[in-house]
């Protein structure tokens, strides 16, 4: 028994104390008497009876002021030694989920079911922590953890040396550590700690990567999916799309193991858009989560391309418009009031329009919105150059772009495109403005003072700014990931031999309570003895 | 229970006062019978161990085999004690009781005793041939004879001298008996156990001594003690008793002790020998007209 607060038995002072009142009164008159046996005799036949056991009182009332002593003193009993800490490791890695050969459950399932049951052996005052790597990383601490409380879905590839782990976690002598794996993916499993293995061997076959040559807004679409089988033999497997996209047959292919295949298919996207998933068919196939790879297509527009251009602006935003709808396979339609339309084309003039709000390309266009005053004529702008690495005019040649007339201040501000020198330095003659799903493009200076609409790279130019004005609705986005590499071999699995919990350290018990019912147990027992 | 400190004290018992008061009492027309005057009756009733042969009786339980004549057995075929008689002497004796016991009392019970063994022992060498005090336990001087009037003196020097020292009235019996002390014994003690006292008074009758026994007598041998919480020691062997008093228990203890003075009572009346009681406190009262009736006693 151990005291954690020893310095509390100065109160054992009081037993002197009590000794001292414990001694029976000592009557101050003394009487000599020749007759003490009748004294005795009359003494005996009284009814009271006398303490006879007086010192035997005396002790149980020391033992029970000791024993309330010592329990203020907090005894304890040293629990024996072992493990105070717990860390299991679940793998929370995709493979986990692959469902038994059987049907039966999960190798989470069944390590979260082994967890359940153990978690409520372990004794109460260890520490838990839960670590469970995969896709993403989750930790649980105390009862959360014993509770196993909101663990996430297996995914992803594992991320770490389960081995390394738990020899890094064991070296702290009062931790241990218990992993829980389905062995897929490691080099060797832990051998640090218990161990419970959920090996769950199967071929599989899985989509590395779909790549898609978008031609948006035209429907046709390239699509390119890379497919992966893990076996023992050469297994056959079929490809096939479905979704916003006009039926394409399934492919067949022979799949050798461990040697990536590419499918091509040419698609038909459909106008309204929507999920397009590819999918890869094998026989006996163990997990079914990376054989999917779905896309969101954007909906195709319908664009209806107007032309707004001053009375002697000359025939170029007209061709412009026509070359611009045979690109994006659109048609030019004349601004009328309710007309819908769907790009906006703008050669000089004066045009309320706030930027970015309304898909537009403007060549010298005055903006009512932006004040009009500072605007001022810029004659032969020289030094003009582009932004090359801009998705709007990556691979274009603009070196021959001559402009004869801009016009300084005309244009709002937004993502520089194209510059020229000033007196005053660099000066934008084109801006990209918008974000999100909307943007406009805007020139400084008219499609008749500068060779913009001769040069080679203008058709390419509207066409990209047309995909631009429309912003995120054009980008297809890819619903899947790519699947965990380590994850997709599902015949590599470490094997090895479960291993149990070690023996936990028992708690110190509190011996207060006992002691101090020891000692009330004396002044019971103290007051039946007389 | 521990055991006292110290004894009680006790103050001179012969103080010039009480020597005044001892030749004013011896002056008194008293006589103090001795063995002589009860001759007659020692001659119909007892007959001493040592004297001169006057015949046989047959043999009763209860006497002493050494006064068996086993030549008249052998004639006669029967038990048959020889009958001896006591020479004639006019002596006393005084048997003194040592024990710590007798300090107790306000007037000491020792002192009571002593002055009236003084008493006796004067009246004795004033009228009869001699002496003798026995006090077992006081070693050399556990029998000293005293003869003739100008010994008094000695006497109660001698009587002063005496230690305190416990002793049984068996011891005190015996010595009686192998002295074989003459004349009548005067016992003087508390006679605090009588079932100590039995056996050694009955042996003493048995050998034909006449005794009498003089008890001073304390008011705490008969009423009861005040309510309260006290410390009662034995004298005798200093164990203390701490007795919380209350009505009850001094009614009890009034019981018991009138049950000591009806034991001892009834034993001296079974012994056919008289026990007299008289107070202590009159040891202490120096007025000859407070000691005429002990003078009396003693007389009778």
């Amino acid at each position: 028994m151990n005291l954690l607060a020893p310095e509390h038995l100065w109160a054992l002072l009081v037993l002197p104390v009590l000794w001292w009142l414990a001694l029976p009164g000592r009557p101050r008159a003394v009487r000599w008497t020749a007759h003490f046996a009748q004294w005795q005799e009359a003494l005996a036949r009284q009814p009271r009876r006398p303490h006879r056991r007086r010192r035997l009182r005396f002790w149980l009332l020391a033992l029970a002021a000791a024993a309330a002593v010592v329990a203020w003193c907090q005894p304890i009993l040293p629990g024996l030694a072992g493990k105070q800490r717990l860390v299991v490791v679940l793998d929370g890695s995709a493979s986990m989920a692959v469902p038994a050969v059987d049907g039966g459950a999960s190798p989470f399932a069944q390590a979260r079911a082994a967890l359940a049951t153990q978690l409520a052996a372990v004794p109460s005052h260890v520490e838990v922590t839960l670590v469970q790597p995969g896709r993403s990383l989750v930790r649980r601490h105390g009862a959360s953890a014993r509770a196993l409380h909101d663990l996430a879905p297996p995914a992803g590839e594992l991320g770490v040396d389960l081995a390394e782990l738990t020899a890094t976690v064991a070296a702290d002598p009062a931790t241990t550590v218990w992993t829980l794996t389905d062995g897929q993916g490691q080099r060797a499993l832990p051998t640090a700690g218990a161990l419970s293995l959920f090996a769950n061997p199967g071929d599989n076959a899985a989509l590395l990567s779909v790549q898609i040559d978008d031609a948006w807004p035209l429907p046709r679409m390239a699509l390119r999916a890379t497919v992966l089988a893990f076996a023992a033999t050469a297994v056959e497997a079929e490809v096939g799309v479905v979704g916003a996209c006009a039926t394409v047959a399934p492919r067949s292919l022979r799949l050798q193991p461990g040697t990536a295949e590419t499918v091509e298919f040419e698609l038909l996207r459909t106008v309204a858009g929507g999920n397009l998933e590819v999918r890869v068919r094998l026989a006996g196939d163990r997990c079914a989560s990376d054989d999917v790879w779905r896309l969101q297509l954007p909906p195709l527009p319908a664009p209806r391309i107007a032309v707004r251009e001053e009375v002697d602006g000359g025939p170029f935003a007209q061709a412009a418009a026509k070359a611009l709808a045979a690109e994006v396979g659109g048609s030019v339609v004349a601004v009328q009031p309710g007309e819908p339309i769907g790009f906006l084309l703008v050669d000089g003039g004066q045009l309320a329009l706030v930027p970015g709000q309304v898909r537009a390309l403007t060549f010298g266009t005055g903006l009512a919105v932006e004040p009009a005053a500072v605007a001022s004529p810029w004659p032969q702008p020289t030094g003009i150059d582009w932004a090359r690495a801009h998705p709007l005019l990556l691979g274009l040649d603009l070196s021959e772009l001559a402009v004869q007339q801009a016009t300084h201040g005309l244009l709002p501000a937004g993502e520089e495109l194209l510059w020229a020198d000033a007196p005053d330095g660099r000066v934008p003659l084109a801006v990209l403005v918008g974000a999100g799903t909307t943007a406009s493009v805007h020139f400084a200076f008219r499609l008749q003072d500068g060779n913009l609409p001769l040069l080679a790279a203008f058709p390419q130019l509207l066409r990209r700014v047309f995909v631009a004005s429309h912003g995120a609705a054009a980008v297809s986005s890819a619903l899947s990931t790519a699947p965990a590499a380590a994850e997709l071999d599902l015949t590599l699995v470490a094997r090895g031999a479960d291993r149990g919990l070690p023996a936990f350290a028992s708690e110190d018990r509190d011996l207060a309570a006992w002691v101090l019912l020891a000692g009330l147990l004396c002044l019971a027992v103290r007051a039946f003895v007389r | 229970m521990k055991a006292a400190a110290a004894l009680p004290t006790m103050p001179p018992p012969f103080p010039p006062a009480f020597a005044a008061l001892l030749q004013a009492l011896l002056g008194q027309p008293l006589s103090m019978h001795g063995a002589a005057d009860e001759r007659t009756r020692a001659r119909r009733a007892r007959l001493s161990q040592s004297g001169t042969f006057v015949g046989h009786r047959p043999y009763v339980r209860g006497d002493d085999l050494r006064r068996i004549d086993w030549a008249a057995c052998a004639r006669t075929g029967a038990l048959f004690v020889k009958q001896l008689e006591e020479e004639e002497r006019r002596t006393a004796t005084l048997l003194l009781d040592l024990s710590p016991s007798l300090l107790v009392g306000l007037v000491p019970r020792r002192l009571a005793m002593l002055r009236a063994a003084a008493v006796l022992g004067g009246l004795a060498l004033a009228r009869l041939d001699g002496l003798t005090v026995v006090a077992p336990g006081a070693g050399d001087a556990s029998i000293r004879p005293f003869v003739g009037l100008q010994s008094l003196g000695s006497l109660l020097r001698h009587l002063e001298t005496l230690p305190i020292v416990a002793t049984t009235p068996a011891a005190a019996a015996t010595l009686v008996l192998q002295q074989r002390v003459p004349g009548r014994v005067h016992w003087l003690s508390d006679f605090a156990v009588p079932r100590e006292v039995e056996l050694p008074l009955f042996a003493l009758r048995r050998r034909g001594a006449h005794v009498t026994g003089w008890l001073p007598e304390l008011p705490e041998d008969r009423q009861a003690p005040q309510p309260g919480f006290v410390r009662v020691v034995d004298p005798e062997s200093g164990a203390m008793l701490a007795v919380p008093i209350d009505a009850a228990f001094a009614a009890e203890l009034q019981r018991q002790l009138a049950a000591l003075a009806l034991a001892q009572d009834h034993l001296f009346s079974q012994a056919g020998a008289q026990l007299v009681r008289w107070p202590a406190h009159v040891a202490d009262d120096m007025q000859v007209a407070a000691w005429l009736p002990f003078l009396t006693r003693c007389a009778g």
